[in-house]
């Protein structure tokens, strides 16, 4: 029980914030899918009869197809009638079609969904007007599904924005972890995930003919981006070792020279395409080719890509670190450096590596980043080094080193994007946003304080000690 | 024994998402309670969808939807207006609205973006923070048939799909800035030093603006021209524009007037000048019209601004939304002319002491 509290106490943070925002989201649902349709159909049967005469109006969007397409079969079905499902732009073209459909022959009930209640044409007094004007017989009644009570944080499409959108940091937290396992630290993948973005985005553009870029020009552009960053990754950790000039300063350095970099490159880039006329401004860097946002924007089986490599890396990274020898090599250096070399291992290797594969992560996430946003940005990922480390950190490695689980950082990433999440999601400015996030980093580094020493294990010993302290003087030395 | 450190901790962390609840509740009081009376009315209307089928009568008594507001920072007052006035006005209208602060990042905008989807709201609101990369995030919303307005800042990018734009007409503004330099400068022209932000589009037209004046009047002169020293990066920031204009000071000795494309770098200009001995040599003319540049104003530490209307950016864009929802027509771009504030505007003005 200890074990396990001490092992999953992350997790259960976790899961303990899931249930939390799922209580404070509880809100009304609206759904809009196939299976609504159907019941909205069968309840429009019950109201007004087999003869009733139905207009769809839903949106033109391939979910609100699907609702309708729901609809009109089970209407056919049961003996009702569709005079005409119309598939609105703008609320304007509802409001148009209503006037034309109704002018031919009255209706009796108009079939939408809750976006439709929400548009002026659908409305009661808007329809009672129009049944004025046109001298109709009846004004329509509208219909919709059966709306139902459900936490709106717990819907797929949000758990999967979650996961998708906090995918760039949890793939640079693997890395961060491994550095701050030898008791390193990395400040510059923020400005390197910014960098890989916009060398990838000006090789495909410039290079590789942009639009019609070929998937080898892609691959090859985003390598080089990524490439550059595991590079400077390098950089970094040849410095560390070689020099011998701490962590911190090494990559708070790089952090500004990336940064730097990943601006000129782009205002340069900016300013050629103006045929050099004008300076440039930093702006992303735009990448024309269609294909290239699916890598971040696709999915494979309904999940989407960066979740998928997500895990992916998660797993590689898990056996890394627990069935090899550098794995092992990596825990030993963080946990004593001397010890470490004494006993053969290839300290300054490791270093190199750990650094390395940081930037190669950076570099990794500039590139999925450049393809979420179709163009390379110079201003992306700016303050991403703290919270990575935040992530790492509230997963349960300690910042001393020689401590740390690949997955327990997977919890960590996911702990902080939820809070984030859910704050969103209830409209809390990001004044108190920050508020949250650095009261739950203060408590993160007192449990990782806690695990070591025990003065919080005293303050909650003490009643047991004035209760048991009498029997032990009882007992005779 | 051991056991109690765990209950410590499972204390501590409930303690924390209980702080961050207890926030989110005293902050989104209001909120909360519009969204109590979304849900009564739309009960009370009828179309909570009961066995009987649901008929939506909902149309009376606030109920009308929720809209979310991506605003770009929360920082700049400027925005913090445009976001209070518009929560205002839409609730006035039965609207619940959802602020959240991008802070400058468009990949946070993008995220909040994503959340507007998933809770489905009515309409989206935003001030891009990257006029191209905000792209593909409009995009999803326009697949999801959500309509998105923008304001003050544009989208540039070609396939995203907005259904409407408020913003202010940086380039007459900037016309007026340049006009109002000629003026205070007279007939004798001199050196002029343009406090730039080139990273804002918005910036770059009141430059244009303003140089496109200031050249039409050197063309009419003989002499007396207006000459265009310098233009150093001002970051649109106190310190910044405080900086450069120290700097500026010493290579142009002769400097007759600065134009700072906003207010607080032309209080940073006015602050360096003051410390040179040189506020009454040089004249300031500003741009936004925020309280403090307008009580500048007032003092007389700063000539003029043109100055933007950012709750009237808000009344608009509420009003653009209701007429989207009603089906009725209005303007897709409409640009609000900014209006030339002076000393005179000012000593009128009640807001100021």
């Amino acid at each position: 029980m200890k074990r396990l509290f001490s092992e999953y106490g992350s997790l259960l943070v976790f899961l303990l914030l899931c249930g939390y925002y799922s209580v404070v989201t509880w809100s009304e649902q609206h759904p809009t899918n196939a299976a609504a349709g159907r019941s909205l159909a069968q309840s429009i049967i019950a109201r007004h009869g087999v003869q009733s005469d139905t207009l769809i109006i839903v949106r033109d969007t391939v979910a609100d197809r699907v609702f309708a397409k729901a609809i009109s079969s089970e209407l056919t079905e049961l003996g009702g009638h569709v005079r005409e499902t119309v598939f609105a732009k703008a609320p304007v073209d509802a409001g148009r079609a209503l006037r034309r459909i109704s002018s031919d022959d009255p209706l009796e009930a108009v079939a939408t969904h809750h976006a439709g209640t929400q548009w002026g044409p659908l409305k009661v007094d808007r329809l009672k007007r129009l049944a004025n004007q046109l001298s109709l017989p009846q004004v329509p009644k509208v219909h919709v599904p059966e709306s139902y009570m459900w936490p709106s944080f717990l819907t797929w499409s949000n758990i999967l924005n979650v996961f998708k959108n906090n995918a760039d940091i949890a793939i640079i937290a693997i890395g961060m972890t491994m550095v701050i396992i030898t008791a390193g630290i990395d400040l510059s993948v923020g400005s390197l995930l910014a960098l890989s973005g916009v060398i990838s985005a000006v090789m495909i553009q410039r290079w590789w003919g942009g639009e019609d870029a070929g998937l080898g020009g892609l691959i090859a552009g985003c390598l080089i981006g990524a490439g550059i960053c595991a590079l400077s990754g390098t950089l970094n950790g040849i410095m560390v070792t070689v020099c011998h000039i701490p962590a911190f300063v090494v990559t708070l350095a790089m952090m500004m020279v990336a940064r730097g970099l990943a601006l000129i490159i782009a205002v340069d880039y900016q300013s050629f395409l103006s045929g050099g006329g004008t300076k440039g401004t930093p702006e992303a860097v735009k990448i024309d080719h269609e294909a290239f946002g699916a890598f971040s924007n696709g999915e494979l089986f309904g999940i989407p890509n960066p979740i998928l490599l997500t895990l992916l890396l998660y797993l590689l990274a898990h056996i890394l670190m627990t069935n090899t020898p550098v794995g092992r090599y990596i825990y030993a250096v963080g946990g004593n450096r001397e010890a470490a070399r004494l006993s053969g291992v290839p300290v300054m290797l490791v270093l190199i590596f750990v650094y390395t594969l940081c930037g190669a992560f950076a570099g990794l996430s500039g590139v999925m980043d450049a393809s979420r946003f179709e163009g390379g940005r110079p201003n992306a990922g700016e303050l991403y080094e703290l919270r990575v480390i935040a992530a790492v950190v509230v997963g349960g490695t300690s910042l001393a080193g020689g401590e740390g689980r690949i997955f327990g950082t997977l919890v960590g990433a996911g702990i902080i994007a939820i809070i984030q999440n859910g704050l969103n999601m209830q409209g809390v400015a990001t004044y108190e946003q920050m508020v949250v996030f650095g009261s739950l980093i203060l408590a993160a580094a007192m449990i990782d304080q806690l695990k070591k020493s025990d003065w919080a294990l005293r303050i909650f010993e003490l009643p047991q000690r004035w209760i048991k302290k009498p029997r032990q003087g009882e007992t005779p030395r | 024994m051991k056991c109690y450190r765990f209950v410590f901790i499972g204390l501590l962390l409930c303690g924390l998402t209980g702080c961050g609840g207890g926030s989110a509740s005293s902050d989104g009081a209001s909120n909360e309670a519009a969204n109590s009376t979304v849900a009564d009315a739309a009960n009370a209307g009828g179309d909570s969808g009961s066995s009987a089928g649901g008929a939506a009568d909902s149309g009376a008594g606030g109920a009308n939807g929720t809209i979310g507001f991506s605003v770009l920072t929360l920082k700049n007052p400027f925005f913090k207006i445009i976001a209070d006035t518009l929560t205002a006005e839409a609730e006035k209208q039965g609207f619940t609205v959802l602020v959240n602060d991008a802070n400058l990042d468009v990949d946070t905008q993008a995220k909040h973006l994503d959340n507007y989807l998933s809770q489905k709201v009515t309409a989206i609101v935003l001030n891009p923070a990257d006029r191209i990369a905000i792209g593909p995030a409009i995009k999803k919303a326009n697949d999801a048939g959500i309509p998105v307005f923008t304001c003050d800042l544009q989208c540039v990018s070609e396939d995203a799909e907005i259904a409407g734009h408020v913003g202010t007409d940086n380039y007459a503004g900037g016309r007026q800035a340049g006009e109002a330099m000629a003026e205070v400068l007279g007939e004798e022209g001199g050196d002029v030093l343009v406090l730039h932000f080139k990273q804002a589009n918005s910036c770059v037209l009141r430059v244009n603006g303003f140089t496109d004046v200031v050249n039409a009047t050197n063309e009419k002169r003989a002499d007396g021209k207006i000459n265009v020293v310098a233009e150093l990066n001002g970051g649109g920031l106190r310190d910044v524009g405080h900086n450069a204009t120290a700097d500026a000071i010493v290579a142009y000795p002769n400097l007759r007037g600065i134009f700072a494309i906003n207010d607080p770098s032309a209080l940073g200009a006015r602050k360096a000048l003051e410390e040179a001995g040189k506020a009454d040599q040089v004249r300031i003319i500003g741009f936004d019209g925020q309280i403090e540049g307008k009580q500048a104003i007032k003092d007389g530490e700063i000539y003029a601004d043109p100055i933007q209307f950012p709750d009237q950016m808000a009344i608009l864009t509420m009003q653009n939304i209701q007429k989207y929802l009603d089906g009725e027509e209005f303007e897709k771009v409409n640009l609000i002319t900014p209006k030339l504030y002076k000393k005179a505007d000012a000593d009128q003005d009640p807001d100021l002491q």
